[in-house]
């Protein structure tokens, strides 16, 4: 492939499709000659209509439509979804169901973060870092699989509780994988922080400081990387939050270095916060009930995701179907500090500093490079990636 | 910054716009604003030292319904019913949701990009599901519905019941 680096104006479309990994998005990045200088997105390729869904089905039919809309993230959306149905209700899980909702949130978050950790590695160039966060994230994919009986959409959660209990005997287990990862956790961030190669593709690179961040509106561990200190678990604790306290992670840095030093180092929180619970598991109930109609009325009901806060809009009209469910992921608070952030940053850093944000969309197979006036070429993701590996090395 | 203070300080900034306001929970304000006050109410909460951050913006259908007194069978009113933006912003665990209301043939209200840059993508997602014009929005290209969705068709409406022909996609 013969890249054309006379300083002309490109525009660089990426996307929308790619059938390895999450989600689709589109992405246009104008470079001149090797600078980025503006960027824009097109969302929506796999726009399920779920929100208009829910109003078409019961309360307890939404629960598992909601624990569908992210299959890395599951459980927080099937928790959020709970707790405001809950709280329109006019009801309270008991005790262990609710730290038993915090323990499968955090084995989720180290689940999505080692996995987060395996892809930005993998856009870097980095495969072997790839390949044994890979092989260490089946750790709590087991573990997830045994208490729950599956590796995704657990469906833990019911309205009023929880359906699963946590045996000594899982308890144990759960001990040893949290042993087993926080000792391989510790290499990982001996890796991001001293290894020269990998520091040459993160430091410094997509700084977004906290002023910034504040005004762009970003959020989770994205946020948490720009010095803010901004967690729900931490702001408005639900759930266990409040018996079984979280410590924020943050670092004044800003820059891709920073994100994944906040994101290792929140695993270690959550390592110590599984214990925790194991522990001083509270004994009791595991549900309440909750009547079929939901009485009438509006709740916001927030939760901290592995990316950030993710907030549900819930309407009950007081029958068995909901009235309005709006759902804001988090992915979408973070979009806009990529779009600003690439702004200024090579063509190479691109694959870095989208995969930065662990954005719930996607790598994409297909790029054209497209000179506006005389020719066209095509690239796709991995040909993206390789030109970026090239260039630093 | 303490939830009940962060609350008294969103009203206190706010004041000149309220047309009503509520505590529906104890973390929560709702403020009905008018809609040309818009603007002007979202830079009260973001000056000096910005009130948290805009968290979202939904958008609702309150369509209004009339009920068949023999077969009690639900229908749309086309005389009543409105539709409602909520922006809801956080600080901490404090929530203020200011609230406009748009009738539905003239809904148009001021876009608030120039304030807040990453609105945009709220902002096309709600005039695109809810038929909701933003006066002055940067961008108004297709974010959610595909390219070959039809105008005029607003899939979030209580009206929208599915599209026909569906079937050729």
């Amino acid at each position: 492939m013969d890249f054309n680096t006379a300083p002309e104006k490109f525009i660089v479309p990426i996307g929308p499709q790619h059938p390895a990994l999450k989600e689709p998005g589109h992405f246009e990045f104008t470079v001149e000659g090797e600078i980025v200088t503006n960027a824009t997105a097109r969302l929506g390729f796999v726009h399920r209509g779920m929100e208009k869904g829910a109003e078409e089905r019961t309360w307890i039919q939404d629960l598992y439509l909601m624990e569908r809309v992210c299959g890395i993230c599951s459980h927080v959306h099937a928790l959020a979804f709970s707790l405001g149905a809950e709280k329109l209700a006019g009801v309270q899980a008991p005790p262990r169901a609710q730290a038993i909702r915090e323990m499968v949130a955090e084995l989720e978050r180290i689940h999505s973060h080692l996995l987060w950790l395996g892809v930005a590695a993998h856009e870097g160039g980095f495969d072997t870092l790839f390949m044994y966060s890979w092989r260490d994230r089946e750790t709590v994919m087991d573990l997830l699989e045994t208490i729950s009986g599956n590796r995704v959409n657990y469906s833990v959660n019911v309205l009023g509780g929880v359906k699963i209990d946590i045996s000594d005997q899982q308890a144990d287990e759960i001990r040893k994988g949290m042993d087993f990862l926080e000792e391989r956790t510790k290499h990982y961030l001996k890796v991001v922080t001293e290894d020269e190669t990998f520091l040459g593709r993160t430091r410094n690179i997509g700084v977004m400081d906290s002023e910034l961040a504040v005004k762009l509106g970003a959020i989770g561990p994205t946020a948490r990387a720009s010095g803010l200190k901004r967690d729900v678990r931490y702001d408005a604790p639900y759930a266990g939050y409040g018996d079984f306290p979280v410590k924020v992670i943050t670092n004044k840095k800003g820059d891709l270095e920073a994100r994944f030093v906040v994101r290792i180092e929140e695993l270690f929180e959550s390592y110590r916060l599984v214990r925790e619970i194991l522990d001083k598991m509270p004994a009791g109930d595991l549900t309440v009930k909750v009547p079929r109609r939901i009485p009438e009325g509006e709740v916001i009901s927030r939760v901290e995701a592995p990316r950030g806060e993710l907030l549900y809009f819930m309407k009950s009209n007081g029958s068995d179907k909901p009235e309005r469910i709006k759902v804001r992921t988090p992915s979408l608070c973070n979009w806009a500090s990529v779009l600003v952030t690439a702004i200024g940053h090579n063509l190479a850093d691109m694959p870095m500093i989208l995969a930065g944000i662990d954005p719930c969309f996607s790598c994409n197979d297909r790029i054209v490079t497209v000179n506006r006036n005389v020719d066209s070429s095509q690239m796709d993701w991995e040909d993206l990636r390789r030109y970026g590996i090239e260039y630093y090395k | 910054m303490d939830t009940e203070k962060a609350l008294q300080l969103a009203e206190s900034r706010l004041k000149d716009f309220i047309v009503s306001a509520n505590r529906p929970e104890e973390n929560r304000l709702d403020v009905v604003i008018n809609r040309k006050d818009l603007k002007a109410a979202v830079s009260a909460l973001l000056e000096e030292k910005q009130w948290g951050y805009l968290s979202a913006i939904t958008g609702l259908d309150n369509a209004a319904w009339k009920v068949d007194e023999t077969s009690k069978e639900r229908s749309l009113d086309p005389d009543g019913g409105s539709l409602e933006l909520l922006y809801q912003f956080c600080y901490g665990a404090a929530v203020t949701t200011l609230r406009v209301s748009l009738p539905y043939d003239d809904a148009k209200v001021d876009s608030i990009c120039d304030l807040i840059s990453s609105v945009t993508l709220y902002e096309r997602e709600a005039a695109e599901l809810l038929g909701i014009e933003f006066i002055g929005a940067p961008n108004t290209d297709r974010l959610v519905l595909p390219d070959n969705w039809p105008d005029g068709v607003y899939p979030l409406r209580k009206s929208f019941t599915g599209l026909e022909n569906t079937a050729k996609g």
